[in-house]
């Protein structure tokens, strides 16, 4: 374990140093050094970069809520309404694994003639991304949920609704925490990501505006900022899903 | 646990088919039988038999195509958990409960409320040597102890009458001789009606008052053995080793019937 660690720091501390000899040889304008991004990010952090700093933020994790939110509602009631029905596999599935297989970035351009320029299209896109995992996990949980234990409990006395609850929700309730992470991911991309391509506000729009404006080491800043944010969010989600596995899994 | 007054089980003229894709496969065919209050009856055939098909119609898991089945008097029209529990050869305990959560379950669904039901599980789980094991997860316990807690699961339901589809199948020879005695233990204090299938002789020797022998698929009654031996029952005594032939002769071609059809 020891040795895993220093050798992360190793590599971690490596790839740094080959960034910071690349890019000071290059154009100052294109190529920022670590060396200037810590400065940059202490600016950043302190609001004298960007004062608004804290409302595009805001407004980012408000964006990523309502669409998380949409995605659980959306994602689980399709996923039960598609998966408890049996024989109705065969006539929605290989739709289902189509829409998902399409690259999800080209129905922004059309998400944003509907929804407008403002947050709810980058709700919209991060809804769209964040969908197809959680309806895909209720799908995949229902067909593994063990027949016979189904079986067992209707011996016992247990009628549909208590079988649900009791048998088919604890069942797949370890499958359904790791689709309800990937789709938290895959919201906060569909989120970020939207701001990125058009937006006024957000944190994915004052990316690309630093972006645009060739201010590089802010720009890494915020890169670096919206990554420890993401890792803190999907952290969470990682310590759920865990628990959930081992409750599932029966672990003492 | 308290004795409970058993019921009469008639099982008339019972048949099933299981649809394929071509033609039905015939499963079961007018199949009867009269199971007497506190009998330990056990049902022998050669696997693909029917003979548990037989005991999920008898528990109403699985529809009769023809024919019924009747719990005093009544017919059985679905899982009755008041007159009937199950044991399966797969214990089927729940993963994501401990061992007294899964004895709780049939209680949980009555209603029963939450001390009393622990009360009642662990009052189970004691006699089955168990003690100690309340909190483990099923993944915790040994194949025996697993299907113990299914077994005390069953019995928390505290119906007159207990199915089980060869509840020992799966375990060691050793397992099974000793689980086979404890299971005679509960039998005798709970005076429950037992229908036991399996398709070991031995099993069916040691354990039961009746046997009944099935034919191959379509599954139907072939013979019926009443087995007079004193407890406790040792294979090795001349009656049992008769009683033993006797069985062996009337499965023996339905064996090979079942061999020679695949299944």
């Amino acid at each position: 374990m020891r040795r895993v660690v220093l050798g992360r720091v190793l590599l971690l501390a490596g790839l740094l140093g080959l960034w910071e000899l690349w890019a000071r040889h290059g154009d100052p304008l294109l190529y920022v050094p670590p060396s200037r991004v810590v400065p940059a990010l202490a600016r950043l952090l302190r609001l004298e970069a960007y004062p608004t700093l804290p409302a595009h933020v805001g407004l980012t994790a408000f964006e990523v809520l309502v669409a998380y939110a949409l995605v659980v509602a959306l994602g689980l009631s399709l996923g039960f309404a598609l998966g408890l029905p049996r024989h109705v596999g065969a006539i929605y599935e290989p739709i289902l694994a189509a829409c998902y297989a399409i690259p999800s970035v080209v129905w922004y351009p059309s998400l944003m003639l509907f929804f407008g320029l403002g947050p709810a299209s980058k709700i919209a896109f991060g809804v769209l991304l964040g969908f197809f995992p959680v309806v895909l996990a209720v799908l995949a949980g229902l067909r593994a949920v063990e027949p016979h234990l189904l079986t067992v409990s209707r011996a016992l006395g247990a009628k549909p609704a208590a079988c649900f609850v009791k048998v088919v929700l604890p069942a797949i309730t370890a499958t359904l925490v790791a689709g309800l992470r990937a789709g938290l991911a895959l919201t906060v991309v569909g989120v970020l990501v939207g701001e990125i391509l058009g937006a006024r506000r957000g944190l994915g729009y004052l990316i690309n505006y630093t972006y645009g404006f060739f201010r590089t080491a802010d720009y890494a800043a915020l890169a670096l900022l919206a990554l420890v944010l993401v890792l803190l969010v999907d952290g969470i989600a990682a310590w759920t899903e865990s628990r959930a596995r081992r409750w599932t899994e029966g672990a003492a | 646990m308290r004795p409970v007054t058993a019921a009469h089980i008639e099982v008339r003229a019972v048949g099933k088919q299981w649809r394929t894709r071509d033609h039905p496969v015939p499963a079961l065919e007018s199949v009867s039988l009269d199971i007497a209050p506190q009998e330990f009856l056990t049902v022998l055939g050669p696997s693909g038999c029917g003979k548990s098909t037989l005991l999920s119609i008898i528990g109403g898991l699985t529809p009769a195509d023809q024919g019924e089945v009747r719990i005093a008097g009544r017919p059985v029209i679905g899982p009755d958990p008041r007159q009937m529990a199950m044991v399966f050869q797969d214990p089927g305990l729940f993963p994501w409960r401990t061992a007294l959560e899964n004895v709780e379950f049939g209680l949980e669904l009555q209603g029963v409320p939450g001390p009393i039901r622990r009360e009642r599980a662990r009052a189970l789980l004691e006699p089955v040597g168990l003690r100690g094991f309340e909190r483990r997860y099923p993944r915790e316990l040994s194949g025996g102890m697993k299907q113990r807690v299914a077994i005390a699961r069953a019995l928390a339901l505290d119906a007159p009458i207990l199915l089980m589809d060869e509840p020992f199948g799966a375990l060691d020879e050793q397992t099974r001789l000793l689980m086979g005695e404890w299971l005679l233990g509960i039998w005798a204090r709970t005076q429950k009606t037992v229908v036991f299938v399996t398709h070991s002789l031995q099993e069916a020797i040691l354990l039961s008052q009746r046997i009944v022998v099935m034919t191959a698929r379509p599954g139907r009654i072939k013979a019926s053995f009443a087995v007079d031996l004193p407890a406790p029952r040792d294979l090795d005594t001349a009656p049992a080793a008769t009683l033993r032939r006797a069985l062996w002769d009337a499965i023996r071609d339905e064996s090979r019937r079942a061999l020679d059809g695949g299944a």
